[in-house]
């Protein structure tokens, strides 16, 4: 037990360490050669505009509005995904029809869709909504298709030798046989779901972290760039540590292989 | 129900059968003009080589397949499907990761909506039986390849079935736990009076096991060799003369050489020289 603390304590230790060794290398940096504020802030210039920004409340809105897009996104274009993915894969000539549009509307760059988007919405969060939703429910799609087409042969066997009708064989076999490739997409969508929510900030929104970068832009203030980037990195951080918390637990009774 | 309570009365009656029976995996038959009759109580094994068949063979038996030509007939009706009286052992233990032992033996009985108190008392008696209630509770991957093994079996006999289709169940395993399943088995379908197909390619173990190995060799029945030894069988039988005849059948008829020990001396003589 005392082994597995300090083991957790001293990974944090070295991970918070390497942490503040880059912070070092950027303020080296940033001193030796003397770079403009608005080129590259110190991350001393960061962290202060980051403190105010906190205690004044003024970022307050924009965390929430982001974080609340994201969570929108993903649960609605992760829920599309999964969804579609076992419906393709229960009617797999469904797969045929459906699969070249699926893949059209990823290859299109996101970015060229938003004034699209913002015709048809308007400004505000339904457009950005639906552009996370959009970028997260492939890898959920894909992932869970390749769970529905990959089921052990024998098992699906022993289900049918057990008589077990087709949505019994979906409940019991094949969600839990591919919840471990299924929870991997989970992962996938939630990290693609930020780049997707700042993005279509970028274009439409007035609140939120991207819409604060554009703002900082437009106001020559790197240091708020620099502050909304650290902010979204820190809230995926947390975000994806969560997601991989919640699939150990549930998958703790998997056998791992590493 | 109970599994364990009066013992089986063995009546010669037909339960399962295959008439003319012929299968085929595109334009290649593998199996052709099959006649079988398997009566309740009755133990047979089913020898071959790799590839000539005989798993098609028990899924014809339980209805996974349909066969081209012929019937399959269970008691009187024809088998188009899997019934709950027949069960299948596969040849890997073939159970759910996720699960653990006491959920996976009772998956049948969950799937068919038949899951009561007195059911999972079953399952623990079957796993006592078998000698692995101890590890009810654990997960599969947790346990040997034999104690795998032995779940398996488990959730075979978990529906009360009246046939018992086996699959080279024991293939992976080692010479020592191959052998304490073997007598295991043997014992268990005496027990709960099963009808019982033991698929394998090692001749000793369908002797040793079944009252009546049957060869199949080009898509045909080629042999069958009544075993005559008593349904109590020990590990100790294999030494016994009429076991060696047995065995020298089922190889002449499989196609294989009988080596003798006067064989093999001249030939390691041969060698020297």
């Amino acid at each position: 037990m005392f082994n597995r603390s300090f083991n957790l304590f001293s990974k944090f230790f070295f991970k918070l360490l390497c942490l503040v060794f880059l912070g070092l290398v950027w303020e080296f940096i940033c001193k030796t050669w003397q770079f403009s504020s608005l080129i590259l802030p110190t991350p001393i210039e960061v962290f202060n505009f980051l403190l105010q920004a906190l205690q004044s409340g003024m970022i307050h809105r924009h965390i929430a509005q982001t974080l609340f897009e994201v969570i929108c996104g993903l649960c609605l274009g992760g829920g599309v995904g999964f969804c579609l993915g076992v419906i393709l894969g229960e009617f797999p000539k469904l797969k045929f029809l459906i699969m070249p549009y699926v893949v059209a509307s990823q290859v299109v760059p996101k970015l060229a869709l938003t004034p699209l988007f913002i015709l048809w919405f308007g400004f505000g969060t339904f457009p950005v909504v639906v552009m996370t939703a959009l970028i997260c429910f492939f890898p959920l799609l894909e992932n869970t298709l390749t769970a529905m087409e990959h089921v052990d042969t024998l098992k699906l066997q022993l289900f049918r030798m057990l008589g077990a009708s087709d949505y019994q064989t979906l409940i019991w076999l094949k969600i839990p046989h591919g919840a471990p490739l299924i929870l991997a997409g989970v992962r996938v969508a939630l990290v693609l779901s930020w780049v997707g929510a700042v993005v279509a900030e970028f274009m439409g929104s007035s609140v939120g972290l991207g819409a604060l970068i554009v703002a900082g832009q437009g106001s020559m203030n790197t240091a708020m760039i620099f502050a909304s980037l650290i902010l979204i990195t820190l809230m995926g951080w947390i975000m994806y540590a969560i997601v991989l918390g919640i699939e150990r637990r549930a998958l703790i009774h998997y056998p791992r292989r590493v | 129900m109970n599994h364990f309570t009066a013992p089986v009365e063995k009546m010669p009656r037909t339960l399962l059968s295959l008439n003319g029976v012929s299968f085929a995996y595109g334009e290649k038959f593998i199996l052709e003009g099959l006649d079988w009759s398997l009566m309740q109580g009755d133990f047979e094994c089913v020898i071959g080589r790799s590839g000539c068949g005989k798993s098609t063979l028990l899924q014809l038996l339980c209805g996974l397949v349909s066969p081209q030509k012929g019937d399959v007939v269970f008691r009187g009706n024809t088998l188009s499907n899997p019934v709950k009286e027949i069960s299948y052992v596969f040849q890997k233990p073939n159970l759910l990761d996720w699960l653990n032992v006491i959920d996976n033996v009772l998956l049948p009985l969950k799937l068919r909506g038949e899951l009561s108190t007195s059911e999972r008392a079953n399952a623990m008696q079957i796993l006592d039986l078998l000698g692995i209630s101890a590890h009810a509770d654990k997960l599969t991957w947790q346990l040997s390849g034999g104690e795998q093994s032995r779940v398996a079996i488990a959730r075979a006999l978990v529906a009360s079935p009246k046939v018992l289709l086996m699959d080279e169940p024991f293939a992976s395993l080692d010479a020592i736990t191959r052998e304490e399943l073997q007598v295991e088995l043997r014992n268990l379908h005496d027990q709960l009076g099963l009808t019982t197909v033991f698929v394998t390619h090692d001749i000793q173990e369908a002797i040793y096991l079944g009252d009546r190995v049957r060869v199949v060799k080009d898509g045909h029945f080629v042999h069958t060799q009544d075993i005559d030894f008593p349904s109590l069988r020990l590990p100790s039988l294999k030494d016994e003369s009429l076991f060696s005849n047995y065995s020298n059948s089922l190889r002449t008829s499989l196609g294989s050489p009988v080596y003798s020990s006067a064989a093999c001396i001249s030939a390691q003589g041969a060698m020297h020289v």
